[in-house]
């Protein structure tokens, strides 16, 4: 939000009041439309690409750190050996190429992917519900697909978290039944504000977390356990299949996100004027509630909740590249990548060699950035 | 279809027995706001939905953008039923510009102006880049209403009256026949709402665009609509020119007060003033 700090409608011009008419500011020189700031295919190139660029690099410096560090030479000779062929990911007899190529590389490359994932389905939620405060772990999503995982791990659809299995399927129910409730409740009435969505958001939070709260006490003490680690967000020890396997669903969720870009663009300004400016808003609001279902699910049953990550990031992209959903979107992916790269690097190296929930991290950066824009005035000016 | 709607010559809307009312409870038999309304609308001219709070205006409106659908009667623009269009089709056709805009995110008007051009992209939701006649269009649109100054300023930074002016830009940049406008001037100055007011009657003299707008402002209807329609209670009392809308008989009648009709100095018309 930009500061609102010459709003002509609050200012009375001492002339006003003297001559008793409305004295128009004389306009500045028209601008040739093509320097206005819109979007164009350049400034969509330009920016991906540097987006993809530093996500790249972040991904290289974050391969690093850890409880051995490894230089920025070592990486590229390793990573550019299994390129080749010449290294292998599976049998290694160096032990540097088995840490990075087996621990670092899938957990990084997880960590790029959830965190991507969490700010593009921010970017759409808060186009969906008009409300810059939207965020699958504020307004509830995440734990309603932390129920449906629970539920799935508790009653034993899915014993096994790292393999196919019928858990992220249900975290897919859970995400979906709180995306609806939350989404009922924000279309009562026109009163309705941003602070009533948030509200409804800790409750909605409190039922869920009050569910898994019961299962997890009725479980085996050895399963609960496990659950609550994994309920705090965690990034550890995936292997190469599983990420292929969350890389087919978000692949999907975001294909489906990256079509209805524009539609979302229009949504921004409200349902009834998106129709009258041709969106089928019933169907965009369909198969965007069931992508950000399908990537919070997703992401959920495989790293657990993770907050904040897509209320910052979609805010900063926004601020400095573009509102535009089409460039929006993609950057906000990559640098919510990067962001949750960064952030668990923190995570397992701060207090090496022990680490803590990655979770931690992102609350406490994305905390007080969201206490900010909670009490930033243009945000009250602006609903 | 884009041809057939350059050779129509009969009304741009035609409304038989439209019924509509807002269904608070799936079990409540709500009451209607609109009861059984027949009527055309010319293309071409200008005209003005008056009538009290309440009495069905907007939601009339709404109907002809196809936001709410009937829920009885058929609505046919250019002679094609409305129910049978797509969204985007109807939008091809009408620009509806909303009593207010709200926006909450760092869009640039110049931005929102160039969604008007949705419509007219087809697949993938809409995913297409800006041509250059899009911008053409865009830019004329924002001339005509003089926000071009504006372009690169956000949407969530300027004063109301510009941003009624860049939304009016952005129902233009649609290539509506039709430009439905809810209180078009409510929240504008005297000086914007002449502003606004002149350019709805030149666009209407130039491209023959028809104007059908809902407002409060029973003297600036009277100057600058060819027609006026006065509803009250979800009915048509009675359409015609403003001398025959403008009588202190009727107006009295549907708006339960007494009211004074004398001449506009300059125009003539009726102008409506209220008792001391």
């Amino acid at each position: 939000m930009k500061p609102m700090a010459d709003v002509p409608s609050l200012t009375i011009s001492p002339s006003s009041k003297e001559s008793g008419e409305w004295v128009q500011p004389s306009p500045p020189r028209p601008l040739p439309i093509s320097s206005l700031r819109t979007l164009t295919i350049r400034r969509w190139f330009w920016w991906v690409g540097v987006s993809l660029v530093l996500a790249v690099v972040t991904l290289l410096t974050c391969l690093g750190f850890g409880t051995e560090s490894i230089s920025f030479s070592r990486i590229w000779f390793i990573l550019v050996g299994v390129m080749l062929g010449t290294e292998s990911i599976h049998v290694g007899t160096d032990p540097t190429a088995v840490i990075l190529l087996q621990v670092r590389l899938p957990r990084v490359l997880l960590a790029f992917f959830v965190g991507g994932s969490l700010a593009m389905v921010g970017v759409a939620l808060q186009a969906l519900l008009r409300n810059p405060l939207a965020d699958p772990f504020i307004i509830g999503i995440s734990s309603g697909a932390a129920l449906g995982a629970a539920i799935a791990l508790l009653f034993g659809v899915g014993i096994s978290v790292w393999s196919v299995s019928a858990l992220p399927v249900c975290a897919f129910a859970g995400a979906l039944l709180a995306l609806l409730i939350m989404y009922r409740i924000s279309s009562l009435g026109h009163g309705f504000s941003i602070y009533t969505l948030l509200l409804a958001g800790v409750v909605l939070n409190a039922i869920f977390s009050a569910f898994i709260m019961f299962l997890t006490s009725v479980a085996d003490p050895n399963r609960a356990f496990g659950m609550y680690a994994w309920l705090m967000g965690s990034l550890t020890g995936p292997d190469f299949f599983t990420l292929g396997v969350l890389a087919l669903y978000l692949g999907v969720g975001l294909m489906v996100l990256a079509t209805q870009a524009q539609s979302l663009n229009l949504l921004t300004l409200g349902e009834e004027t998106a129709r009258s400016l041709g969106v089928e808003v019933e169907r965009v609001k369909k198969l965007v509630f069931i992508a950000a279902a399908l990537l919070t699910g997703a992401v959920v049953s495989f790293s657990g909740i993770i907050g904040f990550v897509g209320l910052i990031v979609p805010h900063a992209v926004r601020l400095v590249v573009s509102a535009d959903h089409r460039l929006l979107l993609p950057v906000a992916g990559f640098v919510g990548g990067m962001f949750l790269m960064l952030a668990d690097t923190v995570a397992r190296t701060a207090l090496s060699p022990g680490e803590f929930p990655v979770g931690v991290v992102t609350a406490l950066v994305g905390g007080p950035v969201f206490l900010y824009l909670l009490t930033n005035r243009s945000m009250r000016v602006g609903m | 279809m884009v041809d057939s709607k350059n050779v129509f010559s009969g009304p741009a809307y035609a409304l038989r027995d439209v019924t509509f009312g807002y269904a608070t409870r799936a079990y409540d038999q709500s009451e209607s706001v609109l009861k059984d309304l027949t009527c055309s609308i010319d293309s071409g001219k200008i005209l003005g939905i008056l009538g009290p709070n309440g009495s069905g205006k907007s939601t009339l409106l709404k109907l002809l953008a196809r936001i709410l659908r009937p829920e009885r009667g058929t609505i046919e623009l250019f002679g094609n039923p409305l129910s049978l269009l797509f969204q985007a089709d109807v939008a091809r056709r009408v620009a509806l510009v909303p009593q207010e805009t709200m926006q909450v995110f760092p869009f640039t008007i110049a931005e929102m102006v160039l969604m008007g051009r949705f419509p007219h992209h087809r697949g993938w939701g809409g995913w297409h880049w800006e041509d250059a006649e899009d911008w053409r269009i865009a830019h004329k649109a924002m001339e005509d209403l003089d926000v071009t100054h504006l372009g690169s300023r956000l949407v969530t930074d300027v004063s109301g009256g510009e941003r009624q002016r860049a939304v009016i830009a952005r129902a233009l940049t649609q290539e509506p026949q039709v430009l439905l406008l809810d209180e078009p001037t409510a929240f504008l100055d005297l000086h914007h709402q002449l502003d606004i007011a002149r350019i709805l009657r030149r666009l209407n003299r130039e491209r023959s665009l028809t104007v059908i707008l809902v407002s409060h402002d029973l003297n600036l209807a009277s100057q600058y609509c060819d027609q006026l329609m006065l509803l009250h209670h979800g009915h048509i009392v009675e359409v015609g020119s403003p001398q025959d809308i403008l009588r202190p008989d009727l107006l009295e009648t549907v708006y339960g007060c007494q009211v004074l009709v004398d001449r506009h100095p300059q125009s003539g018309l009726p102008r409506v003033s209220l008792p001391v």
